[in-house]
């Protein structure tokens, strides 16, 4: 299985490994880390997934949709790198794929 | 008599007022198990959003047929996993989305996301304003409705008929046929398996759509669904794609036609905020977040717990079956100031529990919102008041309204009103 590295908002780096049927968001939320919201469910239409990509790795991953882009491009915390970790899947991600857990708004 | 002495399963007072029940739980313990049932009761937002995220030591397989039913096995030891999958087969609804764990249920929640992005709302709203502008245009020009069933269950309904690409000719059969069932959680019918005769009427239209679409494809919604593939690249069974469409249906349906009942009881019994939203419709989905969190129309969902664990310091053992008061975890107050006041415009109001949290959370919530939002909007566009049917409903101070007879949902079964036109047209 993939693994995945991830910081949390407390600067925490955190490595797993993560089932290639879900979403990173998914991936994330079960591997224990409980700082995304996430209040959707997984359905790009709230942005409490966002994450910032680390940036060797954003130019691998699938770009993001127009929907995704509309929710993200509004946030005050939005970079290049953004991206709503719902709509990437581990099974498109790169091996070791970095992403950081972006603070509340 | 103490509330905590009758049956949350069977009790009616406890159906009329399911929050003082829980709240009385809540003051004895977030964690609590009453006397009369071998059923835990987490009646605390935290407590309650750890359980919900946690699908390492809970399953969903109950959360159809409820805590009150015995699990078809005698749990063994400190980890069931082994036990509750050799016997998932034999709990009731035990082949509903809802109802499933793990990579399964995470590969075939994922058929179902891309129909509930913002572009396919965005595509679905124009029907929906079709669809609420000639609804509500025609029940004003009545003076009066029953709306839960004359107004809400087939606007729902042809939505995600819609949303789903059904053809138009059979969506009216498809509108029969869900008004006739009764909800899902009935208190009547705690010990019988869970009726899905309405499922399987919905599920033979599904297989003949997908076999259709799979072997002519054409540009539309049901195309798009026949064809979905699973996160690895895998094409999915038919059945797969079936119980995932028919499943939008049944869970949709009831949840969001109570929750338009339950705005309108809001609305007809609070004049000045009636008044409120209609001078400014932009406040209208903050109302609706703050009545899905005093009376969303999912009270409760049930876990079992696979693993001994704990909860916010308490021992659950291997099988514990547990209540999720979502509409208790709603109104707790470490959470919420004064939680049983309404109030427009709290801070993180949309953290509500009313959609669920974690791996489950309601799919279907986007939707949700956005039909409701569009017929309410309508409703106080044409309209100057409207009021609860004195003959139907009784005087404000001695109100008579039925509630579903169902430990699940939270909704009246009718709700009769009086509607004054207005001015219409502004925008």
């Amino acid at each position: 299985m993939p693994r995945l590295m991830v910081v949390t908002r407390a600067g925490e780096e955190l490595s797993f490994e993560a089932n290639p049927s879900s979403s990173v968001m998914e991936a994330i939320r079960d591997s224990g880390i409980d700082e995304i919201a996430a209040l959707c469910g997984g359905c790009c239409s709230c942005a409490t997934c966002h994450v910032h990509v680390d940036p060797g790795y954003v130019a691998k991953l699938p770009p993001r949709s127009e929907d995704e882009y509309s929710l993200l491009h509004g946030l005050g915390t939005f970079k290049d790198n953004s991206r709503l970790s719902c709509q990437i899947r581990v099974a498109d991600a790169v091996e070791g794929l970095k992403v950081t857990i972006v603070p509340e708004e | 008599m103490l509330l905590e002495e009758r049956d949350y399963f069977t009790d009616r007072v406890v159906l009329k007022d399911p929050y003082d029940y829980f709240a009385e739980l809540f003051s004895k313990d977030p964690v609590y198990q009453p006397k009369l049932r071998d059923v835990m009761f987490v009646t605390g937002f935290e407590e309650a959003n750890a359980i919900l995220r946690n699908t390492q030591d809970f399953s969903s397989v109950i959360a159809v047929t409820g805590a009150a039913v015995p699990l078809p096995f005698k749990p063994v030891g400190d980890d069931i996993s082994a036990q509750l999958e050799q016997h998932r087969h034999e709990v009731s609804g035990s082949d509903i989305l809802v109802t499933y764990d793990g990579p399964r249920h995470t590969a075939d929640r994922a058929l179902l996301t891309s129909l509930f992005v913002p572009s396919r709302l965005k595509a679905n709203q124009a029907y929906m304003d079709e669809l609420a502008e000639k609804t509500i245009r025609d029940v004003v020009a009545r003076g009066k409705c029953e709306l839960i069933q004359d107004v809400a269950v087939p606007y729902v309904t042809l939505v995600i008929a819609d949303l789903l690409g059904v053809p138009a000719d059979d969506r009216d059969s498809f509108k029969e046929v869900i008004a006739a069932g009764p909800p899902p959680g009935n208190i009547d019918a705690e010990e019988k398996p869970h009726s899905n005769s309405i499922l399987e009427h919905l599920a033979r239209h599904f297989v003949g759509y997908v076999q259709d679409r799979r072997a002519h494809p054409r540009a539309d919604v049901l195309t798009q669904l026949a064809n979905a593939q699973y996160p690895d690249g895998t094409i999915p069974e038919l059945s797969a794609i079936v119980g995932v469409a028919v499943f939008l249906f049944a869970a949709g349906q009831d949840t969001s036609a109570k929750l338009i009942g339950n705005c309108l009881r809001f609305l007809t019994e609070d004049k000045a905020l009636q008044q409120q939203l209609r001078d400014d419709r932009s406040q209208v989905a903050g109302f609706i977040e703050e009545v899905l969190r005093l009376q969303g129309s999912t009270k409760v969902t049930f876990r079992v717990a696979r693993r001994k664990t704990k909860v916010a310091g308490r021992e659950i053992t291997a099988g514990q079956k547990i209540v999720i008061a979502l509409s208790a975890a709603n109104r707790d107050p470490r959470r919420w100031e004064e939680p049983n006041e309404f109030k427009l415009g709290r801070k993180k109001v949309q953290e509500h529990l009313a959609f669920g949290r974690g791996a489950h959370t309601c799919i279907g919530a986007p939707l949700a919102r956005a039909e409701v939002k569009t017929l309410l909007d309508r409703l106080l566009q044409y309209t100057s008041d409207i009021s609860l049917s004195v003959e139907k409903h009784g005087p404000p101070e001695n109100r008579k309204l039925d509630y579903e007879a169902s430990f699940i949902i939270r909704g009246l079964e009718n709700l009769h009103l009086e509607l004054k036109p207005g001015v219409g047209g502004n925008s």
